[in-house]
């Protein structure tokens, strides 16, 4: 397998890469030696009114775009752009995600306010202004990336990447003609002329980065990665210790086995004769006359309990005794019907009889001490006395 | 300029005149041949060191943070530490690339690649402390604005979110420099190369540069916007890991000269370490004419400045803490100086500030094994600065019940050693497979690079 | 190369023709406002007072920042910010009302106050009257003492052109750097943040630096560059020169930005009463609106301005901008300074409106002065030619 990987880029390494050219001319190039002959050189092609040519340089030659006569004023406008693009949509994200889509109290601070959202204004707008300048300077003005251009592989191309400067005139410039053209680069002092062929793949228009193999290649390579990176992260990577959400821990659940007591039981009994924060035992247990004399409604009817109330009854009570006590809850078939709520005999109890069948429970209904604490049963004597007015309510009592 | 004297003089930024053949020689160099002994010696340490981080965090991850030092009160530690600390190593890249480039300190060109190759390296390194150190690394993604299982978007107010934004945004833009100023070395090893595979490569890389000046021009423009966008965001990156600590109410934190002297720190700290690689990398790779003695001359006089910067926020905090009359404040101060951890504080200023007044002396400035020396104290110092502040601020707060030493373990230093690992393995790759030096900008300021004639412009304007 | 220096043409009259009437009609409204309330006029009187201070330590903060660094593009300025570094002297002069007025100014003097808080207190031994007046004795003697020595250095070089006159320039400029921040921090905290005593910020020394870099860059570019424009240094260098001037005002006002921002948002932040008092008083009443003044005068209204290069390299817009940055470091220090005073709200009247025209009068009188006895031009410094051949990139 590795030899034979080798052996490709071996292969791949001695192949012949020198594209034969075609004839068709695509600009004749002058070599120059020294920066003053090339500031020279362009400010005389540039004065004789040549449009598509271009000075090359090994490193950027002070004010030789002067000398052919080259603005550029595009860079900073660009890069203006991207960054007010950023600094907007910074406050844009910070003001939506913190203040409109959920916002959080924190610190007791505004959900959005100017000062705090400065560092990040300011990171989105330098951001964007990077992001703007380069794609904006290699892409939109550079027309890069060109791997395949005429001119790479060239020898020109060899010396002006390394020690000398180039002019280049296109041959579809419009005063192009390829003797005037050589003439004058002669005229100039240029050390080599030479005349430069388009390739092959320049005219069909075939990069080899970029043929439609290459790009499906590149498309499958990232799906298969996002496909693998999705299950190694989601599944594969969730089964294992320290990545599992924590999910399994040194600790025994409730209601599971342990080994290291006598009873085999994970979870430990109260010590004897503990109380629970907040209980009162019910002092009238089995005494119903006793509580109905002396129980009273200590809570005020207010519209707080009230909903209180409503919110427990339809919890516990509803469902034998139906939403509005008429007695027909959604367990109708499975237990014995309870009486309404609104007979005379409930209706002439006194709030201390009803609080004592909810705690201590009647017939077929079990206690609810249990599940309900003192204050909501309370809360349910008075919804159960709202229920009670609203069946059968009086002329006065309807709003005027 | 009959009466240019010697000093007033610019030194020549590369002595012995090289022709532009020599420059692409000697920096194509250590691109084009196997690696040397030396090298490989180097490799194999950092590596070494590397791979002890990576178990130090194999033990991290798998038994969680609790390997570590950290306790209550001392919550934040070595890993914050390191983060600040690397993150302040990377500042001098930029500042060497950028705020040097708009003050056209043109000596900056020999080492500003070198430079900017460490920002990026450091960065990484940095990025790694606050990330493991939430302790489920694998969650990072939500460091990011997404919003969560139930809907909740990240903490705009929280200045750790901050650091979010200026980190990734800070590597982000320096890498764009760094990338954009390889861009036409990158097109020159092409043209030298006669690999094929190294050549396409090399080709993809340079995105097929081709040195027309029409591309030259845009290309200085924009690089001009970068280091001019670079050199507030190099303030802000800094400004913003110092808020994480600034904008909390713990004494000793809460000052407000915290963003400008973190700044100056970071620069101090950033240009010491680039010195101390820079002096083994020059005489490594043969690189004395192009990385010259007044280049390090010039940074240890930048090391003087900050170092006093720095020295003053000392002064300045400690006079302030006495000054507000707050019992915490002074107390925090008095704790630091005096306290347990007083040996942090006395290694750090005399480091950071006693040490560097040495380089008043010129003999001391361009001496190599006295600047050597010292820029490794430079970074001792700054490493205990971050300790100073984190540590010594925590351990003892308002409420005496709760104070408690902080003792680093050895997965701790087992972190810190990979940290270092980690970033000069990647710098020693770095070495040998790009130029270290721009190949372009070093060619611009040889002397005799530049035209002495200013022929006036012609046309209006070239093609489109 | 060299370029011709011809004889510089002298000042017009109108300049010391305005100073003087712009010093006379500050004399007599500031006469006016200590007579009609002395405790206000104090506070205004403090203002100029700052005001000078910033542009004259300011400038021979920029004359050894020249030397420092090695710039050769302002050499052939360099005697602007020299001149206008003459107001040191006068400030000697001109502290002297100020110490009859610290039982107005500042509230530690009032021993009644300190006995009964035990704060003000704590700090006696920094903030008292004695210490207070000996520590500004010694901070403007350091000032003359490295006013005299540069000055020195550069007038002799016009005779001599020795070059060493320049190395030893630098090393006092080396020393006289660290010795600026620390006079000017220690300026702002006994002038200006001793105001409110129980107020602290560690920031506030660098926050008075930075401003009074603005201060004196934006003034020297606005001298240099009306000089020359109407050619009175005897060379005309082309608008290019200024793309310095523009960058560096642009820089030091964007670090000012910087440093009070950072200042405003950690207080605001940690939201610890005592310290965001100081911010309180300047958010009620009608100080709020000139608090957020503040933002536009003395950053957004700057920096867009000079953000485009081509605005850097147009004598104009310096011109209009450097004016503007002068009028907004006068803004920022009336922020600074006034609030104290002023408790209801903003007031800005003749009583002040006076002390402002002295302050112009006393710079131009100074400027004029200097500029009739010395040479305009460092014409014996080793980097004159260079400046003048300087070029971008």
């Amino acid at each position: 397998m590795i030899k034979k990987i080798v052996n490709f880029f071996r292969e791949y390494n001695s192949r012949n890469d020198e594209e034969r050219r075609t004839d068709r001319l695509y600009a004749v190039s002058a070599i120059f030696d020294t920066p003053n002959e090339i500031m020279a050189a362009a400010s005389e092609v540039s004065g004789r009114g040549y449009k598509k040519f271009d000075a090359y340089t090994p490193y950027p030659v002070h004010r030789l775009d002067q000398a052919m006569g080259i603005k550029y004023p595009l860079v900073g406008p660009i890069a203006f752009t991207g960054g007010i693009t950023g600094l907007f949509l910074a406050l844009l994200m910070m003001w939506w995600m913190g203040s409109k889509d959920y916002p959080n109290i924190i610190g007791g601070k505004p959900f959005f306010s100017l000062p705090p959202s400065i560092p990040i204004t300011f990171e989105g707008t330098i951001l964007l202004t990077g992001f703007a300048t380069v794609v904006g300077m290699l892409i939109l003005l550079n027309k890069l990336p060109k791997i395949n251009s005429p001119i790479s592989d060239t020898e020109f191309m060899k010396r002006v990447s390394s020690d000398k400067f180039g002019i280049v005139i296109a041959a579809d410039d419009r005063m192009f003609s390829e003797t005037q053209v050589t003439e004058l680069f002669r005229s100039l002092g240029a050390s080599r002329i030479e005349n430069i062929y388009y390739k092959p793949s320049n005219l069909t228009d075939k990069t080899p980065i970029f043929n439609r193999k290459f790009i499906m290649t590149l498309i499958g390579v990232a799906a298969i990665a996002a496909i693998v990176t999705y299950f190694t992260l989601n599944i594969v990577l969730y089964q294992v210790v320290p990545f599992d959400w924590m999910w399994k821990q040194a600790r025994i659940n409730a209601q599971s086995e342990s080994l290291f007591f006598a009873n085999k039981s994970g979870m430990r009994e109260p010590v004897a004769g503990t109380v629970a924060r907040g209980f009162m035992p019910y002092e009238y247990k089995g005494l119903p006359d006793s509580a109905v004399r002396l129980l009273a409604n200590p809570l005020p009817v207010s519209k707080n309990v009230i909903e209180k109330g409503q919110e427990k009854y339809n919890i516990y009570c509803s469902p034998c005794h139906g939403y509005f006590g008429d007695g027909d809850g959604r367990l109708n078939d499975q237990f014995p019907k309870p009486p309404s709520l609104h007979n005379s005999k409930v209706l002439n109890w006194k709030d201390g009889n009803i609080y004592h069948v909810i705690t201590n429970g009647q017939n077929v209904m079990p206690s609810y001490e249990g599940q309900i604490s003192r204050d909501d049963r309370w809360a349910i004597v008075h919804y159960v006395r709202v229920l009670q007015r609203a069946k059968n309510a009086k002329d006065q009592d309807l709003p005027k | 300029m009959s009466y240019d004297a010697t000093y007033t003089r610019e030194l020549p930024l590369v002595t012995s005149r090289a022709d532009f053949k020599e420059i692409d020689q000697v920096l194509a160099h250590p691109t084009e041949t196997k690696p040397t002994k030396g090298w490989w010696i180097a490799f194999g340490i950092s590596f070494t060191a590397l791979m002890i981080g990576a178990l130090a965090l194999t033990n991290t991850l798998y038994f969680g943070i609790g390997e570590w030092g950290n306790n209550q009160p001392v919550g934040w530690a070595f890993d914050i530490v390191n983060f600040v600390f690397w993150i302040g190593i990377g500042h001098a890249g930029t500042l060497i690339s950028a705020i040097l480039f708009l003050f056209r300190q043109r000596w900056r060109t020999g080492i500003a690649r070198f430079a900017e190759a460490m920002t990026i390296f450091a960065v990484m390194t940095a990025g790694i402390f606050p990330i493991i150190h939430t302790g489920r690394p694998w969650l990072a993604g939500y460091l990011l604005p997404l919003p969560n299982q139930n809907g909740v978007w990240v903490n705009f107010l929280s200045p750790l979110l901050w650091d979010v934004f200026a980190v990734s945004t800070y590597f982000t833009v320096s890498l764009l420099f760094w990338g954009i100023g390889l861009v036409p070395d990158f097109a020159v090893l092409r043209n030298r190369t006669t690999n094929k595979i190294k050549k396409t490569i090399y080709s993809v890389a340079s995105l097929g540069w081709t040195f027309s000046n029409r591309n030259w021009s845009n290309y200085e423009r924009a690089y001009l916007i970068l280091a001019g966008i670079s050199t507030p965001l190099v303030l802000s990156v800094h400004s913003i890991v110092s808020f994480d600590f600034a904008v909390s109410i713990i004494p000793g934190w809460h000052t407000t000269i915290f963003p400008p002297y973190f700044v100056a720190g970071a620069i101090f700290s950033g240009f010491g370490m680039v010195s101390t690689v820079l002096i083994i990398v020059r005489k490594v790779f043969d690189l004395e004419h192009i990385i010259t003695i007044n280049h390090l001359e010039k940074m240890n006089k930048i090391l003087l400045a900050t170092g006093m910067m720095v020295g003053y926020a000392y002064g300045m905090e400690f006079f302030i803490a006495w000054y507000s009359g707050n019992t915490f404040e002074q107390f925090a101060f008095i704790n630091r100086v005096f306290g347990p951890y007083a040996w942090a504080y006395w290694t750090m200023v005399s480091c950071n500030v006693f040490f560097p007044q040495l380089f008043w002396f010129k003999k001391v400035r361009t001496s190599i094994p006295i600047t050597m020396v010292l820029v490794i104290l430079v970074n001792v110092g700054m490493w205990f600065e971050r300790f100073v502040i984190v540590v010594t601020s925590l351990h003892r707060d308002f409420l005496p019940s709760s104070w408690a030493m902080y003792i680093p373990t050895i997965t701790d230093f087992g972190l810190l050693l990979g940290s270092f690992g980690f970033f000069f393995t990647f710098l020693l790759l770095f070495i040998k497979t790009m130029p270290l030096v721009s190949i372009a900008e070093i060619k611009a300021v040889v002397e005799g690079a530049q035209p002495s004639i200013h022929p006036e412009p012609h046309g209006e304007g070239g093609h489109k | 190369m060299m370029m011709e220096l011809t004889t510089p043409k002298k000042l017009p009259a109108s300049v010391g023709k305005w100073g003087m009437i712009l010093t006379a009609v500050g004399v007599i409204m500031g006469g006016a406002a200590f007579a009609v309330d002395p405790h206000r006029a104090f506070f205004g009187y403090l203002w100029m007072y700052m005001f000078l201070v910033s542009i004259g330590v300011g400038s021979l903060a920029l004359v050894a920042l020249e030397y420092l660094v090695g710039a050769n593009w302002s050499t052939p300025f360099r005697r602007v910010p020299e001149f206008l570094a003459g107001i040191i002297l006068l400030l000697v002069i001109l502290v002297i009302p100020l110490l009859f007025g610290m039982h107005d100014l500042f509230h530690w003097t009032h021993a009644e106050a300190v006995a009964e808080d035990p704060i003000l207190k704590s700090k006696e031994p920094y903030l008292n009257t004695t210490f207070f007046i000996a520590r500004t004795g010694v901070i403007l003697l350091i000032w003359l003492i490295f006013y005299y020595l540069f000055t020195r250095n550069s007038r002799k070089q016009d005779i001599s052109k020795d070059p060493a006159l320049t190395a030893s320039s630098i090393k006092y400029s080396a020393i006289f750097a660290i010795l600026f921040i620390l006079t000017i921090s220690f300026t702002a905290i006994d002038w200006m943040m001793s105001l409110e005593p129980h107020w602290f910020s560690t920031m506030f020394g660098v926050y008075y630096f930075a401003g009074t870099l603005v201060a004196a860059i934006s003034i020297s570019a606005f001298i240099s560059v009306s000089l020359n424009e109407g050619g009175f240094f005897g060379f005309k260098v082309d608008d290019e020169k200024y793309y310095s001037f523009g960058t560096l005002m642009f820089a030091f006002n964007v670090f000012w930005t910087y440093i009070g921002f950072s200042q405003y948002m950690l207080i605001w932040y940690a939201d610890i009463p005592e310290e965001t008092f100081w911010f309180m008083n300047r958010m009620e009443g009608s100080w709020v609106y000139f608090s957020i003044g503040l933002l536009f005068v003395h950053f957004i209204i700057p920096f867009l301005m000079l953000l485009p290069r081509s605005s850097k390299v147009n004598p104009n817009l310096i011109l209009y901008m450097s004016a503007w940055l002068i009028y907004a470091h006068a803004y920022d220090l009336y922020w600074i300074i006034m609030p104290t005073y002023f408790k209801d709200g903003f007031v800005f009247s003749w009583n002040e409106l006076g002390f402002l025209v002295l302050a112009f009068g006393i710079i131009a009188l100074v400027f004029n002065y200097m500029a009739s006895r010395f040479n305009i031009v460092p014409v014996g410094d080793p980097k004159l030619q260079r400046g003048l051949y300087f070029h971008l990139n």
